[in-house]
């Protein structure tokens, strides 16, 4: 075997423990939180929501999307790194499956608070519908919730099993698939010509290995487990991922808006001059593009710029998701339907309710919480090494 | 002179007459359909309330609104209405969507969703083309006054089930989408939609696609009879007269 050298007690004296004493006291106070949107959640019910009828998927579901897309790309990103067998970066890629499954657990919990019925999320798998890539999607959830767990309990002691550095490559496609499929789900809604495109799976592929690198290296970060060499890859990977998003927004909105069909033309015009035009041009494209690839590129693979870029870039995945979500919902498919009944729901503008707010902070205490718990019960820290006993 | 006077038919009587006709055919070959007049239409609403108050609706839940439409510019300008019940489409982009086959197409081409089975997740309300699914956010018309009143309670037979409303609880058809589904309750008994039981203007025509003699068949075979977004090939079964 192979004994690598963890870069966790090297950083631990450094900048590590007060950020990490931040996370924790960050994670308990949004959990708290979210608590009492909980609460909120049970007492009301749906009535305490603003989405309804004519937007009928608001900041839960953004949310979920943002944060199933950053599991899959942090995942992604650990089955890259067992795969070609980089030493060197196995303990941020142990690290990156703790933090895909604590992303993944917080993107569930906002889907699952979002259901009309969450106690019938049984029927998802049981009396599943395979017509319906929703039907597919619980499936794969259920796979890859078991894969990041037994994943995560049989690296505890911190051996990567040979025969997880050997068949890593199917987790990668697994993920790709994933993440791909997630994206379908909303490519295959005729009904929204903003989502209706080939382009959307591909979007969400993109975005998943953007926002997952970037919860790697916020993760890497806090946890100090970044050092000089991995937070160079990482900046570089994530640069070039940058690009890629860029391109394909500008391919997508230009020649929808040269096009110039209606129902594509004004779910864009939404996103780009709508009332929540600060959305795309601030969060989006300010803080979750530009910002990032500024710090990445002058930062030259620097610790703290790369951690917080990459918490920028995993911050602002939700402004990206609300801007699929929400302005293809929010227009009015048939004229004169917005007058032609009132009433709670039957509305094409959103803004989520304080019940939402609260509730998506706790989700995301939650899976702070699990990150930070998981990262000792699974002894992340521990020297990692490989099980391939012929290296 | 009275002679040469033409009885008017009695249309509602004809069309209850086409629906006991096709109540006794197997259900596989019937064709529910509907065509709305637009030009007969004068916009009162009373479809939509009547369908309110047979269906027991809350707030925010709506089968057929009626929209209030502009069309050209000054001085060119003509105002149509518009009720838009669930078109019941015979190629749904509803129905696939549906990750646990909650909603589904019946044998008589009715849309129907099953309350008990729907989870909620609104898929398929962002997936229908006219906005005809609502989601029932479980909201009561008395929330936010001393009492709660009775009439809040009182069951509906949607799909010929009892559902009684428990406004606080997520029992069904609390936290289901929810859609027009031609009154199929009132069908089964030999009833027309209750839209069409109360259009002050006798602008809606309901009966059995299938039934060449029926109104409805005729009607929209009609010259000027168009679907909404026929481009999109669901197939509506309402049909508009323009
Ligand atoms: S109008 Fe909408 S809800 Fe009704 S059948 Fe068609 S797609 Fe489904
Ligand atoms: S809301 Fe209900 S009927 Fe609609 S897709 Fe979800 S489970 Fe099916």
């Amino acid at each position: 075997m192979t004994t690598l050298t963890t870069p966790f007690a090297e950083q631990e004296s450094r900048q590590t423990k007060w950020v990490l004493w931040f996370a924790w006291v960050l994670a308990i106070a949004s959990a708290g939180i979210g608590a009492y949107g909980l609460f909120l959640r049970f007492v009301l019910g749906h009535a305490g929501a603003n989405y309804g009828s004519y937007v009928p998927w608001g900041l839960w579901i953004a949310a979920y999307i943002a944060l199933i897309g950053a599991s899959a790309g942090a995942f992604a990103f650990a089955a890259v790194i067992f795969t070609l067998r980089k030493l060197r970066y196995y303990s941020l890629a142990r690290l990156a499956i703790l933090l895909a499954f604590g992303a993944f657990a917080a993107g569930m919990t906002n889907v699952w608070l979002d259901l009309g019925h969450p106690l019938r999320f049984w029927k998802l798998m049981l009396q599943t519908s395979f017509t319906s890539i929703m039907g597919w999607m619980s499936w794969f959830y259920v796979i890859y919730g078991l894969i990041l767990v037994v994943g995560l309990f049989i690296t505890r002691n911190g051996v990567i099993p040979k025969f997880m550095e050997r068949y890593s490559w199917i987790s990668f496609f697994f993920a790709i698939v994933f993440a791909g499929a997630e994206g379908a789900l909303f490519g295959v809604v005729g009904a929204r010509a903003l989502w209706e495109s080939g382009l959307t799976p591909i979007l969400f592929l993109v975005e998943a290995g953007l926002f997952g690198l970037g919860l790697v290296a916020i993760g890497g970060f806090i946890f100090g487990c970044l050092e000089k060499q991995s937070a160079r890859m990482l900046s570089v990977v994530m640069l070039i991922f940058l690009g890629l998003l860029l391109l394909f927004k500008w391919a997508e909105y230009t020649t929808a808006l040269y096009a110039s069909v209606p129902a594509k033309v004004e779910p864009i015009m939404t996103i780009l001059t709508g009332p929540f035009w600060w959305v795309f041009w601030f969060f989006h494209l300010g803080l979750g593009i530009l910002l990032p690839a500024l710090l990445l590129l002058f930062g030259r693979g620097n610790i703290w710029s790369t951690g917080i870029a990459g918490g920028l870039i995993a911050a602002m995945s939700l402004a990206s998701k609300l801007n699929l979500v929400l302005p293809a919902l929010a227009q009015e498919e048939l004229k004169g339907l917005a007058h032609a009944f009132t009433g709670p729901g039957l509305v094409f503008a959103y803004f989520p309710s304080l019940m939402e707010w609260l509730v998506w902070i706790g989700t995301l205490g939650l899976g702070g919480l699990i990150v930070l718990i998981g990262f000792h019960i699974f002894n992340i820290s521990a020297p990692t090494y490989s099980g391939s006993s012929n290296r | 002179m009275s002679d040469t006077i033409v009885p008017k038919e009695n249309l509602l009587l004809r069309m209850q007459e086409d629906i006991r006709r096709a109540l006794e055919k197997p259900e596989g070959e019937r064709r529910w359909g509907m065509v709305i007049d637009t030009r007969k239409c004068v916009g009162c609403h009373a479809c939509t309330i009547s369908c309110v108050a047979e269906n027991k609706l809350p707030p925010g839940v709506v089968y057929r609104p009626v929209l209030d439409q502009e069309i050209g510019t000054y001085p060119n300008v003509t105002r149509r209405f518009m009720p838009r019940p669930c078109m019941q489409c015979e190629k749904p982009p509803c129905v696939p969507v549906c990750p646990v086959n909650a909603t589904y197409i019946r044998p008589d081409g009715i849309v129907a969703i099953d309350y008990e089975q729907c989870i909620g997740c609104r898929y398929c309300i962002t997936a229908c083309p006219y906005s005809a699914r609502t989601f029932d956010l479980g909201h009561t018309y008395t929330e936010g006054t001393p009492e709660q009143e009775v009439y809040e309670l009182l069951p509906n037979y949607e799909y010929g089930v009892e559902h009684p409303r428990k406004p606080g609880s997520e029992e069904s058809p609390i936290g289901n989408a929810r859609k027009c589904h031609f009154c199929l309750h009132r069908l089964e008994q030999g009833q027309l939609p209750m839209c069409v039981t109360t259009c002050i203007g006798i602008a809606n025509y309901f009966g059995d696609l299938n039934d060449r003699e029926s109104l409805v068949a005729e009607m929209a075979a009609q010259p000027n009879a168009i679907v909404l977004k026929e481009e999109l090939g669901t197939k509506p079964k309402v049909f508009y007269l323009i």
